[in-house]
Protein backbone atom coordinates (compact mmCIF):
# COMPACT_ATOMS: atom_id res chain seq x y z
CA UNK A 1 0.00 0.00 0.00
CA UNK A 2 1.55 3.40 -0.95
CA UNK A 3 0.17 6.41 0.03
CA UNK A 4 -3.51 5.33 -0.28
CA UNK A 5 -6.20 8.16 0.46
CA UNK A 6 -10.02 7.35 0.23
CA UNK A 7 -12.60 9.71 0.36
CA UNK A 8 -16.58 9.17 0.26
CA UNK A 9 -18.73 12.22 -0.50
CA UNK A 10 -15.74 14.59 0.60
CA UNK A 11 -15.72 12.45 3.39
CA UNK A 12 -11.89 11.95 4.16
CA UNK A 13 -11.62 8.18 5.53
CA UNK A 14 -8.31 7.39 4.57
CA UNK A 15 -5.36 9.43 4.58
CA UNK A 16 -2.11 8.82 3.08
CA UNK A 17 -1.69 5.06 4.18
CA UNK A 18 1.49 3.40 3.33
CA UNK A 19 2.43 -0.32 4.86
CA UNK A 20 3.42 -3.24 3.35
CA UNK A 21 2.71 -7.20 4.33
CA UNK A 22 5.73 -9.75 3.68
CA UNK A 23 5.65 -13.14 3.01
CA UNK A 24 4.36 -15.33 5.51
CA UNK A 25 3.63 -12.72 7.74
CA UNK A 26 1.52 -11.89 10.16
CA UNK A 27 0.20 -8.15 10.25
CA UNK A 28 -2.65 -6.50 12.48
CA UNK A 29 -4.35 -3.23 11.91
CA UNK A 30 -5.57 -1.61 15.20
CA UNK A 31 -7.79 1.56 14.96
CA UNK A 32 -11.43 2.61 16.42
CA UNK A 33 -14.39 1.78 15.01
CA UNK A 34 -15.73 3.82 12.12
CA UNK A 35 -12.06 4.99 11.54
CA UNK A 36 -12.02 3.13 8.01
CA UNK A 37 -10.50 -0.47 8.41
CA UNK A 38 -13.52 -2.32 6.51
CA UNK A 39 -13.36 0.40 3.50
CA UNK A 40 -9.10 -0.41 3.52
CA UNK A 41 -10.07 -4.04 2.54
CA UNK A 42 -12.78 -2.87 0.32
CA UNK A 43 -9.87 -1.08 -1.78
CA UNK A 44 -7.67 -3.65 -1.09
CA UNK A 45 -10.34 -6.30 -2.61
CA UNK A 46 -10.84 -3.83 -5.50
CA UNK A 47 -14.95 -3.18 -4.52
CA UNK A 48 -13.71 0.29 -4.37
CA UNK A 49 -10.43 2.64 -6.12
CA UNK A 50 -8.17 4.23 -3.93
CA UNK A 51 -8.60 8.20 -4.89
CA UNK A 52 -4.68 8.35 -4.93
CA UNK A 53 -1.95 5.76 -4.03
CA UNK A 54 -1.11 2.45 -5.42
CA UNK A 55 -1.93 -0.67 -4.27
CA UNK A 56 0.59 -3.18 -5.35
CA UNK A 57 0.74 -7.47 -4.76
CA UNK A 58 4.12 -8.93 -5.70
CA UNK A 59 5.35 -5.80 -7.18
CA UNK A 60 2.62 -5.60 -9.53
CA UNK A 61 -0.08 -2.82 -9.55
CA UNK A 62 -4.04 -4.13 -8.39
CA UNK A 63 -5.93 -1.15 -7.76
CA UNK A 64 -9.98 -2.10 -8.19
CA UNK A 65 -8.90 -5.71 -8.97
CA UNK A 66 -10.96 -8.07 -7.86
CA UNK A 67 -10.47 -11.44 -6.28
CA UNK A 68 -6.72 -11.16 -5.86
CA UNK A 69 -6.87 -11.82 -2.40
CA UNK A 70 -8.77 -14.22 0.26
CA UNK A 71 -11.15 -12.16 2.55
CA UNK A 72 -13.21 -12.75 5.96
CA UNK A 73 -15.61 -10.03 5.78
CA UNK A 74 -16.95 -9.05 9.29
CA UNK A 75 -20.08 -10.53 9.29
CA UNK A 76 -19.84 -14.55 8.48
CA UNK A 77 -21.59 -13.41 4.66
CA UNK A 78 -22.63 -17.25 3.84
CA UNK A 79 -25.12 -17.60 1.19
CA UNK A 80 -28.22 -19.05 3.56
CA UNK A 81 -29.50 -21.11 1.03
CA UNK A 82 -26.43 -23.28 0.75
CA UNK A 83 -25.11 -26.22 2.90
CA UNK A 84 -21.98 -25.41 5.04
CA UNK A 85 -19.49 -27.91 3.05
CA UNK A 86 -21.49 -25.86 -0.33
CA UNK A 87 -20.67 -22.33 0.98
CA UNK A 88 -16.79 -23.47 1.60
CA UNK A 89 -16.52 -24.71 -1.79
CA UNK A 90 -18.61 -21.06 -2.93
CA UNK A 91 -15.11 -19.90 -3.22
CA UNK A 92 -13.49 -22.67 -5.34
CA UNK A 93 -16.34 -22.46 -7.59
CA UNK A 94 -15.63 -18.84 -8.22
CA UNK A 95 -12.17 -19.77 -9.41
CA UNK A 96 -12.76 -22.27 -11.33
CA UNK A 97 -11.48 -24.95 -8.83
CA UNK A 98 -13.06 -27.88 -6.79
CA UNK A 99 -11.29 -29.26 -3.44
CA UNK A 100 -14.42 -31.11 -1.90
CA UNK A 101 -11.90 -33.70 0.22
CA UNK A 102 -9.75 -30.90 1.57
CA UNK A 103 -12.60 -29.05 2.26
CA UNK A 104 -13.94 -32.32 4.60
CA UNK A 105 -10.86 -31.98 6.25
CA UNK A 106 -10.97 -28.51 7.16
CA UNK A 107 -14.50 -28.79 8.63
CA UNK A 108 -13.33 -31.57 10.47
CA UNK A 109 -10.25 -29.56 11.82
CA UNK A 110 -12.46 -27.07 12.88
CA UNK A 111 -14.85 -28.87 15.00
CA UNK A 112 -17.78 -29.12 12.49
CA UNK A 113 -17.85 -32.31 11.64
CA UNK A 114 -21.31 -33.70 11.11
CA UNK A 115 -22.35 -30.37 9.93
CA UNK A 116 -21.17 -30.32 6.42
CA UNK A 117 -25.13 -30.52 5.26
CA UNK A 118 -26.78 -28.12 7.82
CA UNK A 119 -27.63 -24.35 6.83
CA UNK A 120 -25.65 -21.70 8.06
CA UNK A 121 -29.23 -20.75 10.16
CA UNK A 122 -28.80 -23.67 12.20
CA UNK A 123 -25.40 -22.66 13.31
CA UNK A 124 -24.27 -20.53 16.06
CA UNK A 125 -22.55 -17.25 15.48
CA UNK A 126 -18.69 -18.62 15.85
CA UNK A 127 -19.74 -22.00 13.72
CA UNK A 128 -20.86 -19.53 10.94
CA UNK A 129 -17.62 -17.53 11.58
CA UNK A 130 -15.45 -20.79 11.52
CA UNK A 131 -17.14 -21.72 7.96
CA UNK A 132 -16.66 -18.17 6.72
CA UNK A 133 -12.88 -18.61 7.75
CA UNK A 134 -12.92 -21.95 5.95
CA UNK A 135 -13.95 -20.40 3.29
CA UNK A 136 -11.35 -17.88 2.72
CA UNK A 137 -8.37 -20.05 3.88
CA UNK A 138 -9.51 -22.81 0.71
CA UNK A 139 -9.44 -19.97 -1.75
CA UNK A 140 -5.67 -19.88 -3.32
CA UNK A 141 -5.02 -16.22 -2.82
CA UNK A 142 -1.48 -16.03 -1.06
CA UNK A 143 -2.96 -12.83 1.20
CA UNK A 144 -5.97 -13.32 3.61
CA UNK A 145 -7.68 -10.31 4.73
CA UNK A 146 -9.59 -10.60 8.00
CA UNK A 147 -12.00 -7.95 9.27
CA UNK A 148 -12.62 -8.60 12.72
CA UNK A 149 -13.15 -11.64 12.34
CA UNK A 150 -13.44 -12.37 16.59
CA UNK A 151 -15.58 -9.46 17.14
CA UNK A 152 -19.11 -11.23 17.48
CA UNK A 153 -17.21 -13.90 19.76
CA UNK A 154 -16.96 -14.28 23.69
CA UNK A 155 -14.40 -14.17 25.41
CA UNK A 156 -13.87 -18.21 25.45
CA UNK A 157 -14.60 -18.59 22.26
CA UNK A 158 -12.78 -15.96 20.80
CA UNK A 159 -9.48 -17.58 22.27
CA UNK A 160 -10.47 -21.41 21.40
CA UNK A 161 -10.96 -19.32 17.38
CA UNK A 162 -7.48 -17.74 17.51
CA UNK A 163 -5.44 -20.99 18.83
CA UNK A 164 -7.33 -22.35 16.16
CA UNK A 165 -6.65 -19.60 13.76
CA UNK A 166 -3.13 -19.92 14.67
CA UNK A 167 -2.43 -23.48 14.30
CA UNK A 168 -3.83 -23.76 10.99
CA UNK A 169 -1.42 -20.84 9.60
CA UNK A 170 1.35 -22.26 11.73
CA UNK A 171 1.29 -25.30 9.43
CA UNK A 172 0.84 -23.70 5.87
CA UNK A 173 2.46 -20.05 6.51
CA UNK A 174 0.48 -18.06 4.43
CA UNK A 175 0.03 -13.80 4.86
CA UNK A 176 -2.13 -12.21 6.68
CA UNK A 177 -3.79 -8.73 7.28
CA UNK A 178 -6.04 -8.48 9.97
CA UNK A 179 -7.87 -5.97 11.16
CA UNK A 180 -8.87 -5.45 14.98
CA UNK A 181 -10.12 -2.85 17.53
CA UNK A 182 -8.65 -6.12 20.10
CA UNK A 183 -5.44 -5.11 21.62
CA UNK A 184 -4.54 -8.09 23.30
CA UNK A 185 -6.04 -10.32 20.08
CA UNK A 186 -3.40 -8.17 17.89
CA UNK A 187 -0.73 -8.85 20.49
CA UNK A 188 -1.66 -12.38 20.57
CA UNK A 189 -2.00 -13.17 17.27
CA UNK A 190 0.68 -10.57 14.93
CA UNK A 191 4.16 -10.23 13.93
CA UNK A 192 3.50 -6.38 13.46
CA UNK A 193 1.07 -4.09 14.77
CA UNK A 194 -0.19 -1.16 13.13
CA UNK A 195 -2.21 1.91 14.95
CA UNK A 196 -5.00 4.03 13.16
CA UNK A 197 -5.64 7.02 14.08
CA UNK A 198 -9.70 7.91 13.75
CA UNK A 199 -10.94 9.78 11.05
CA UNK A 200 -9.30 10.21 8.78
CA UNK A 201 -7.35 7.00 9.77
CA UNK A 202 -3.94 7.99 9.20
CA UNK A 203 -0.65 5.43 10.30
CA UNK A 204 0.48 6.71 14.04
CA UNK A 205 2.82 4.12 14.70
CA UNK A 206 3.99 0.34 13.82
CA UNK A 207 4.99 -2.16 16.06
CA UNK A 208 6.60 -5.25 15.52
CA UNK A 209 6.11 -7.87 18.08
CA UNK A 210 9.11 -10.10 19.61
CA UNK A 211 7.08 -12.94 21.60
CA UNK A 212 8.52 -16.53 20.12
CA UNK A 213 6.05 -18.93 17.70
CA UNK A 214 4.61 -21.25 18.36
CA UNK A 215 2.74 -18.91 20.36
CA UNK A 216 2.04 -20.09 23.97
CA UNK A 217 -1.50 -18.97 25.51
CA UNK A 218 -0.04 -18.12 28.79
CA UNK A 219 1.59 -15.18 27.33
CA UNK A 220 -1.21 -13.18 27.70
CA UNK A 221 -0.81 -12.70 31.43
CA UNK A 222 2.56 -12.43 31.42
CA UNK A 223 4.13 -8.60 32.68
CA UNK A 224 5.66 -7.85 28.94
CA UNK A 225 2.27 -8.56 27.74
CA UNK A 226 0.57 -6.19 29.65
CA UNK A 227 3.30 -3.82 28.92
CA UNK A 228 2.60 -3.61 25.48
CA UNK A 229 -0.55 -3.95 25.98
CA UNK A 230 -0.30 -0.34 27.68
CA UNK A 231 2.11 1.51 25.02
CA UNK A 232 -0.39 0.11 22.55
CA UNK A 233 -3.47 1.79 24.12
CA UNK A 234 -2.15 4.77 24.55
CA UNK A 235 -0.77 5.30 21.01
CA UNK A 236 -4.71 4.62 19.85
CA UNK A 237 -5.71 7.07 22.69
CA UNK A 238 -3.38 9.48 21.23
CA UNK A 239 -1.54 10.06 24.69
CA UNK B 1 -65.44 -22.17 10.04
CA UNK B 2 -66.49 -18.44 8.67
CA UNK B 3 -66.64 -20.01 5.31
CA UNK B 4 -69.69 -22.31 6.69
CA UNK B 5 -71.18 -19.68 8.57
CA UNK B 6 -71.70 -17.55 5.30
CA UNK B 7 -73.26 -20.87 3.32
CA UNK B 8 -75.32 -21.41 6.43
CA UNK B 9 -76.68 -17.55 6.55
CA UNK B 10 -76.89 -18.02 2.83
CA UNK B 11 -79.00 -20.75 2.77
CA UNK B 12 -81.30 -19.68 5.38
CA UNK B 13 -82.12 -16.34 3.91
CA UNK B 14 -82.86 -18.33 0.38
CA UNK B 15 -85.80 -20.36 2.50
CA UNK B 16 -86.73 -17.74 4.58
CA UNK B 17 -87.40 -15.22 2.06
CA UNK B 18 -88.08 -17.39 -0.96
CA UNK B 19 -86.03 -16.03 -3.25
CA UNK B 20 -86.18 -17.18 -6.60
CA UNK B 21 -84.13 -19.40 -7.85
CA UNK B 22 -83.08 -17.33 -11.50
CA UNK B 23 -82.36 -14.49 -8.71
CA UNK B 24 -80.06 -16.51 -6.33
CA UNK B 25 -80.54 -20.26 -5.73
CA UNK B 26 -79.50 -21.55 -2.23
CA UNK B 27 -75.91 -23.28 -1.98
CA UNK B 28 -78.41 -26.95 -1.93
CA UNK B 29 -79.06 -26.04 -5.28
CA UNK B 30 -75.67 -25.03 -7.07
CA UNK B 31 -74.04 -28.17 -5.60
CA UNK B 32 -77.48 -30.52 -6.53
CA UNK B 33 -76.80 -28.69 -10.09
CA UNK B 34 -72.96 -29.21 -9.31
CA UNK B 35 -73.31 -32.77 -9.20
CA UNK B 36 -75.89 -33.59 -11.88
CA UNK B 37 -74.39 -31.46 -14.77
CA UNK B 38 -70.68 -32.60 -13.95
CA UNK B 39 -70.79 -34.51 -17.47
CA UNK B 40 -71.66 -30.91 -19.02
CA UNK B 41 -68.75 -29.06 -17.29
CA UNK B 42 -66.07 -31.58 -17.76
CA UNK B 43 -64.65 -30.64 -21.23
CA UNK B 44 -65.55 -26.84 -20.11
CA UNK B 45 -63.18 -27.36 -17.43
CA UNK B 46 -60.35 -29.11 -18.80
CA UNK B 47 -60.20 -26.51 -21.63
CA UNK B 48 -60.25 -23.98 -18.92
CA UNK B 49 -57.25 -25.52 -16.94
CA UNK B 50 -55.56 -26.17 -20.46
CA UNK B 51 -55.41 -22.77 -20.77
CA UNK B 52 -54.84 -21.09 -17.83
CA UNK B 53 -51.99 -23.21 -17.48
CA UNK B 54 -50.56 -22.71 -20.68
CA UNK B 55 -50.84 -18.71 -20.10
CA UNK B 56 -49.17 -19.40 -16.57
CA UNK B 57 -46.12 -20.77 -17.96
CA UNK B 58 -46.12 -18.33 -20.69
CA UNK B 59 -46.80 -15.55 -18.28
CA UNK B 60 -44.11 -16.70 -16.16
CA UNK B 61 -41.60 -17.25 -18.30
CA UNK B 62 -42.12 -13.51 -20.07
CA UNK B 63 -42.17 -12.15 -16.85
CA UNK B 64 -38.97 -13.84 -15.05
CA UNK B 65 -37.67 -12.43 -18.73
CA UNK B 66 -38.32 -9.46 -18.62
CA UNK B 67 -37.13 -9.47 -14.73
CA UNK B 68 -33.97 -10.68 -15.61
CA UNK B 69 -33.71 -8.21 -18.79
CA UNK B 70 -34.53 -5.48 -16.58
CA UNK B 71 -32.41 -5.88 -13.67
CA UNK B 72 -29.09 -6.56 -15.40
CA UNK B 73 -29.23 -3.87 -17.40
CA UNK B 74 -30.08 -0.74 -15.39
CA UNK B 75 -30.75 2.01 -17.52
CA UNK B 76 -33.72 -0.23 -19.31
CA UNK B 77 -35.31 -0.26 -15.79
CA UNK B 78 -35.30 3.16 -15.18
CA UNK B 79 -36.88 3.57 -18.45
CA UNK B 80 -39.12 0.81 -18.81
CA UNK B 81 -40.41 0.38 -14.99
CA UNK B 82 -43.54 3.13 -15.86
CA UNK B 83 -44.31 1.53 -19.14
CA UNK B 84 -44.91 -1.80 -17.00
CA UNK B 85 -46.68 -0.67 -14.05
CA UNK B 86 -49.21 1.38 -17.24
CA UNK B 87 -49.89 -2.38 -18.80
CA UNK B 88 -51.45 -2.68 -15.74
CA UNK B 89 -53.76 0.07 -16.06
CA UNK B 90 -55.69 -1.03 -18.86
CA UNK B 91 -58.66 -2.72 -18.43
CA UNK B 92 -58.67 -6.16 -19.57
CA UNK B 93 -62.06 -5.95 -20.62
CA UNK B 94 -61.50 -3.45 -23.38
CA UNK B 95 -58.27 -4.33 -24.44
CA UNK B 96 -59.50 -8.33 -24.96
CA UNK B 97 -61.90 -6.88 -28.23
CA UNK B 98 -59.26 -5.47 -29.84
CA UNK B 99 -56.90 -8.39 -29.35
CA UNK B 100 -59.75 -10.66 -31.05
CA UNK B 101 -59.60 -7.92 -33.79
CA UNK B 102 -55.82 -7.92 -34.63
CA UNK B 103 -55.31 -11.75 -33.91
CA UNK B 104 -58.45 -13.48 -34.52
CA UNK B 105 -60.24 -15.99 -32.37
CA UNK B 106 -57.46 -18.64 -31.96
CA UNK B 107 -55.54 -19.08 -28.66
CA UNK B 108 -52.74 -16.17 -29.35
CA UNK B 109 -55.42 -13.44 -27.89
CA UNK B 110 -56.39 -15.63 -25.23
CA UNK B 111 -52.51 -16.01 -23.95
CA UNK B 112 -51.89 -13.08 -24.33
CA UNK B 113 -54.59 -11.76 -22.13
CA UNK B 114 -53.12 -14.43 -19.75
CA UNK B 115 -49.43 -13.08 -20.23
CA UNK B 116 -50.69 -9.65 -19.87
CA UNK B 117 -52.37 -10.35 -16.57
CA UNK B 118 -49.70 -12.91 -15.23
CA UNK B 119 -46.49 -11.49 -15.98
CA UNK B 120 -47.23 -8.13 -13.70
CA UNK B 121 -46.68 -9.55 -10.16
CA UNK B 122 -43.86 -11.89 -10.98
CA UNK B 123 -41.86 -9.03 -13.01
CA UNK B 124 -42.23 -6.86 -10.08
CA UNK B 125 -41.19 -9.52 -7.07
CA UNK B 126 -38.52 -11.00 -8.77
CA UNK B 127 -37.18 -7.61 -9.61
CA UNK B 128 -37.64 -6.71 -5.72
CA UNK B 129 -35.50 -9.93 -4.77
CA UNK B 130 -33.22 -9.33 -7.06
CA UNK B 131 -32.53 -5.71 -5.46
CA UNK B 132 -32.82 -6.63 -2.13
CA UNK B 133 -30.25 -9.03 -2.07
CA UNK B 134 -28.32 -8.31 0.98
CA UNK B 135 -25.61 -6.11 0.07
CA UNK B 136 -22.75 -8.04 1.97
CA UNK B 137 -23.38 -10.72 0.47
CA UNK B 138 -22.50 -9.25 -3.12
CA UNK B 139 -19.88 -7.59 -1.52
CA UNK B 140 -18.13 -10.35 -0.66
CA UNK B 141 -19.07 -11.97 -3.71
CA UNK B 142 -17.06 -9.21 -6.02
CA UNK B 143 -14.26 -9.22 -3.58
CA UNK B 144 -14.00 -12.73 -3.89
CA UNK B 145 -13.65 -11.72 -7.54
CA UNK B 146 -17.07 -13.15 -9.09
CA UNK B 147 -18.29 -12.16 -12.03
CA UNK B 148 -21.79 -10.79 -12.92
CA UNK B 149 -22.64 -13.59 -14.32
CA UNK B 150 -21.60 -15.52 -11.17
CA UNK B 151 -23.06 -13.18 -8.64
CA UNK B 152 -26.63 -13.81 -10.50
CA UNK B 153 -26.88 -17.33 -10.36
CA UNK B 154 -24.81 -17.77 -7.17
CA UNK B 155 -26.80 -14.66 -5.19
CA UNK B 156 -29.60 -12.61 -6.63
CA UNK B 157 -31.03 -15.59 -8.28
CA UNK B 158 -31.70 -18.03 -4.95
CA UNK B 159 -31.88 -14.70 -2.94
CA UNK B 160 -34.89 -14.11 -5.26
CA UNK B 161 -36.56 -17.17 -5.21
CA UNK B 162 -38.62 -16.73 -2.10
CA UNK B 163 -40.16 -13.76 -3.30
CA UNK B 164 -39.93 -14.74 -6.76
CA UNK B 165 -42.51 -17.39 -5.43
CA UNK B 166 -44.73 -15.11 -3.85
CA UNK B 167 -45.09 -13.50 -7.18
CA UNK B 168 -46.19 -17.13 -8.76
CA UNK B 169 -48.98 -17.44 -6.39
CA UNK B 170 -50.47 -13.83 -6.99
CA UNK B 171 -50.32 -15.06 -11.02
CA UNK B 172 -51.73 -18.59 -10.82
CA UNK B 173 -54.62 -17.24 -9.05
CA UNK B 174 -54.72 -14.35 -11.81
CA UNK B 175 -53.78 -16.84 -14.38
CA UNK B 176 -57.73 -18.81 -14.15
CA UNK B 177 -59.49 -15.49 -14.26
CA UNK B 178 -57.58 -14.22 -17.10
CA UNK B 179 -58.16 -17.28 -19.00
CA UNK B 180 -62.08 -16.97 -18.48
CA UNK B 181 -61.89 -13.60 -19.38
CA UNK B 182 -60.30 -14.76 -22.81
CA UNK B 183 -62.91 -16.78 -23.28
CA UNK B 184 -65.93 -14.80 -22.64
CA UNK B 185 -64.01 -13.33 -26.35
CA UNK B 186 -64.94 -16.09 -28.11
CA UNK B 187 -64.30 -19.52 -27.39
CA UNK B 188 -65.51 -23.24 -28.33
CA UNK B 189 -65.18 -24.10 -24.42
CA UNK B 190 -64.44 -23.52 -21.46
CA UNK B 191 -65.98 -21.93 -18.20
CA UNK B 192 -65.98 -18.65 -19.56
CA UNK B 193 -67.97 -19.88 -21.86
CA UNK B 194 -70.45 -21.86 -19.71
CA UNK B 195 -71.04 -18.56 -17.99
CA UNK B 196 -71.61 -16.96 -20.71
CA UNK B 197 -74.73 -19.16 -21.70
CA UNK B 198 -75.62 -19.45 -18.01
CA UNK B 199 -76.42 -16.21 -17.33
CA UNK B 200 -77.52 -15.09 -21.10
CA UNK B 201 -80.40 -18.35 -20.46
CA UNK B 202 -80.61 -17.13 -16.49
CA UNK B 203 -79.59 -20.24 -15.22
CA UNK B 204 -78.24 -18.18 -11.97
CA UNK B 205 -77.23 -21.84 -10.68
CA UNK B 206 -75.08 -22.24 -13.21
CA UNK B 207 -73.03 -18.97 -12.97
CA UNK B 208 -72.54 -20.01 -9.40
CA UNK B 209 -71.62 -23.62 -10.28
CA UNK B 210 -69.01 -21.44 -12.88
CA UNK B 211 -68.06 -19.62 -10.45
CA UNK B 212 -67.60 -21.71 -7.50
CA UNK B 213 -64.95 -24.22 -9.99
CA UNK B 214 -63.28 -20.78 -10.97
CA UNK B 215 -62.12 -20.41 -6.99
CA UNK B 216 -61.60 -23.80 -6.62
CA UNK B 217 -59.51 -23.96 -9.55
CA UNK B 218 -57.39 -21.16 -8.10
CA UNK B 219 -56.92 -22.40 -4.90
CA UNK B 220 -55.45 -25.36 -6.55
CA UNK B 221 -53.32 -23.79 -9.06
CA UNK B 222 -51.98 -21.77 -5.66
CA UNK B 223 -51.25 -25.13 -4.00
CA UNK B 224 -49.73 -26.03 -6.43
CA UNK B 225 -46.71 -23.26 -6.42
CA UNK B 226 -46.83 -23.48 -2.85
CA UNK B 227 -45.60 -26.61 -2.76
CA UNK B 228 -43.44 -26.22 -5.65
CA UNK B 229 -42.34 -23.44 -3.73
CA UNK B 230 -41.83 -26.09 -0.48
CA UNK B 231 -39.97 -28.32 -2.73
CA UNK B 232 -37.08 -25.66 -4.37
CA UNK B 233 -36.71 -23.61 -1.37
CA UNK B 234 -35.39 -26.01 1.44
CA UNK B 235 -33.96 -23.19 3.82
CA UNK B 236 -35.49 -21.10 6.13
CA UNK B 237 -35.86 -17.64 4.76
CA UNK B 238 -35.22 -14.64 6.95
CA UNK B 239 -34.07 -17.26 9.67
CA UNK B 240 -33.23 -15.65 13.10
CA UNK B 241 -29.52 -17.45 12.32
CA UNK B 242 -28.06 -13.97 10.88
CA UNK B 243 -27.71 -11.99 13.06
N1 LIG C 1 -19.75 2.96 0.68
C1 LIG C 1 -19.63 3.98 1.55
N2 LIG C 1 -20.22 5.17 1.29
C2 LIG C 1 -20.11 6.20 2.15
N3 LIG C 1 -19.45 6.16 3.30
C3 LIG C 1 -18.84 5.01 3.65
C4 LIG C 1 -18.91 3.86 2.80
N4 LIG C 1 -18.22 2.85 3.38
C5 LIG C 1 -17.75 3.35 4.54
N5 LIG C 1 -18.10 4.65 4.71
C6 LIG C 1 -17.75 5.50 5.84
O1 LIG C 1 -16.39 5.30 6.12
C7 LIG C 1 -16.15 5.31 7.51
C8 LIG C 1 -15.36 4.10 7.91
O2 LIG C 1 -16.14 2.95 7.79
P1 LIG C 1 -15.54 1.50 8.02
O3 LIG C 1 -14.42 1.30 7.06
O4 LIG C 1 -16.64 0.54 7.97
O5 LIG C 1 -14.99 1.59 9.51
P2 LIG C 1 -14.45 0.42 10.47
O6 LIG C 1 -14.43 -0.83 9.71
O7 LIG C 1 -13.09 0.87 10.89
O8 LIG C 1 -15.37 0.38 11.65
C9 LIG C 1 -17.51 5.40 8.19
O9 LIG C 1 -17.67 6.70 8.70
C10 LIG C 1 -18.49 5.11 7.10
O10 LIG C 1 -19.64 5.90 7.27
MG1 LIG D 1 -15.48 -2.52 10.00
Amino acid sequence: MENITKSFEGNKVLEELSFHVNEGEFVTIVGPSGSGKSTLFHLIGGLYTPDSGDIRMDGERMNGQRGAISYTPQSPSLLPWRTVLDNILLSGEINGEKYELEALRMIERAGLKGYEQAYPSELSGGMQQRVSFIRSLMSPQSLICLDEPFSSLDEFTRMEMQNWLLSIWEENKRSILMVTHHIEEALYLSDRIIVLSGKPAKIKKEFSIPFPRPRQESIILSDEFLQWKRNIYNELRGT
Amino acid sequence: MVLILLVAIWQLSCWLFEIPKWLLPAPSEIWLEGITGWGNYRSHLVSTVKLSFMGLLIGSGVGIIIAVTLHSLPKLREAFYPIIILTQNIPIIVLAPLLVIWFGFGMLPKIIVITLVCFFPITVAALDGFRHTTAELTHYMKMAGASKKQIFWKVEWPYALPSLFSGLKIAATYSVMGAVISEWLGAKEGIGVFMTLASSSFRTDRVFVAIFLIMILSLIFFALISSLEKIIVKWKPKGEGKN
